[in-house]
């Protein structure tokens, strides 16, 4: 299955997705006939998810960097052709996504873990973090940073059909259903690949599970 | 602790994947490379294969129309080349057998045919590459000669102009075995009569316009008696020279004979 044509379907889907593609497209538009300013709009609009789908495949930040920045500098280039059939954030996420998906065939052996920070500024977060552990200072940080790096492996042990529904409904917040339309299979698929996903993460994070 | 009692399960981890961002100072990095990438792709031309291979992808895509016209365009060449030889052919047995109509040739065709061969080896300068209509020369030869057999126009294409007009030539020679083949070739062509009569002269005796008696006495006279060639023009040099040598060779004459004086005497 196609997974960025499977993600792209589902961002169209629901209607806040459809509004927000309307106006994309409006900006798509003035790109189109020549201002080239119009597109930082969308660069802004669009970075930290293209950056976060792409970061959560590949558990390498400066990967993800420049797989991002090629995603958007191919997007420009090709912007011409963008006929507006889908939203242009489904069209940016496939051009991402395929580049993802090249990269990591390319790098099947070589992977190494290149990791953000966990940003604690988000009270769910902080909560989970602090249920965690009772450490504080360079023992806590050193606790956050070993999750972080079993976490990351537990993803990337992770088929790319597992992957991708593991982010898109953990990332991207979409639902069951509107994964199932995008996937193009049923409900019940969905769910099955989400479970046998969750008891394949489970089983490796199981020391930090309670 | 309160925190510590709470449940964490596998949703609650991955929750954790949504707080890893990168600091607010990367996205400066970001926009700053993402700028610099653009402009490099704006400005940055596309090599030169690129568009190649869209026009390799084009030409992919609607396969059948192009090989439909490149084969109407063979099609086209070929029948045009070849009916481009058919004419300029026609046109070089038009133009070699026009005058053969007209000429009351009386020569055997078939003697003609058989000793009119195609020679490669004298081809020189025409070659056999050259197309029948850059030929003129044998369509003229034809009509000045007025021989251009039917066995010879079948194949205009191995001819050339030297061997055409030598065969022509030898044949009209040896074939001119009665007077009226002889008064028809040259006296078909009037033009080419007229013209040898305009230049030529008649017939003049050269001792006609000579005076012997004349030139003979001043030949005999000149060495002995200077006064009669001085009553003429000027004496040249050579004449003087010569009138010197008669003077020289009378003065040894007599020296010959032994003339001293008024005797005579022989030696021997």
């Amino acid at each position: 299955m196609n997974a960025s044509k499977a993600i792209g379907k589902a961002l169209v889907a629901s209607p806040e997705r459809k509004l927000e593609a309307d106006a994309d497209l409006a900006v798509v538009r003035q790109v189109q006939a020549g201002d080239v300013a119009a597109f930082d709009r969308l660069i802004v609009k669009y970075r930290e998810r293209v950056l976060g789908i792409i970061y959560n495949m590949t558990s390498n930040s400066e990967d993800a960097a420049d797989l991002a920045q090629d995603a958007f500098i191919k997007a420009f280039q090709s912007i011409q052709r963008f006929q507006g059939q889908s939203s242009f954030f489904t069209w940016l996420y496939r051009i991402a996504l395929n580049s993802t998906l090249s990269h990591l065939r390319k790098n099947r052996l070589r992977s190494f873990f290149s990791l953000e920070s966990i940003r604690e500024d988000d009270p769910v977060s902080r909560e989970i973090l602090d249920a965690l552990t009772d450490k504080t200072g360079a023992g806590r940080d050193t606790f956050v940073r070993e999750l972080q790096e079993k976490l990351n492996d537990a993803m990337q042990k992770l088929s790319i059909n597992h992957r991708t529904v593991v982010t898109l409904f953990e990332i991207d917040g979409l639902s069951h259903q509107e994964i199932a339309e995008v996937m193009d299979c049923s409900v019940g698929t969905v769910r099955s690949r989400l479970h046998y996903a969750k008891q394949l993460l489970q089983a490796e994070l199981q020391p930090y599970l309670r | 602790m309160k925190d510590s009692e709470r449940r964490i399960a596998v949703e609650d981890l991955l929750r954790l994947k949504r707080a890893e961002r990168p600091a607010p100072e990367f996205w400066s990095r970001f926009e700053s490379e993402i700028r610099a990438k653009q402009l490099a792709a704006i400005v940055v031309r596309r090599p030169w294969w690129d568009g190649l291979s869209n026009v390799f992808a084009a030409v992919r895509r609607n396969r059948f129309p192009f090989a439909a016209a490149a084969t109407l365009a063979l099609a086209w060449v070929g029948v045009h080349y070849a009916g481009g030889l058919s004419v300029a052919a026609h046109t070089a047995k038009t133009t070699a057998g026009a005058p053969v109509a007209a000429a009351p040739v009386q020569a055997p065709a078939a003697l003609v045919a058989a000793r009119v061969e195609p020679r490669r080896d004298e081809v020189g300068t025409g070659g056999p590459g050259i197309p029948p209509m850059q030929r003129p020369v044998v369509a003229s030869t034809a009509s000045h000669l007025t021989v251009a057999p039917a066995a010879t126009r079948a194949e205009p294409e191995a001819r050339t102009p030297l061997s055409d007009g030598i065969a022509v030539a030898l044949v009209d020679y040896r074939g001119m075995n009665s007077e009226s083949v002889r008064q028809g070739i040259f006296g078909s062509d009037r033009e080419f009569e007229s013209t040898v009569a305009s230049v030529r002269q008649p017939p003049a005796e050269p001792l006609a316009s000579v005076d012997p008696s004349g030139e003979r006495l001043e030949r005999l006279l000149a060495p002995a008696l200077p006064s009669f060639s001085s009553s003429r023009a000027p004496l040249l040099a050579s004449d003087r020279m010569k009138q010197k040598a008669s003077y020289d060779r009378m003065y040894e004459s007599m020296d010959r004979y032994g003339t001293g004086g008024m005797s005579l005497e022989f030696r021997f």
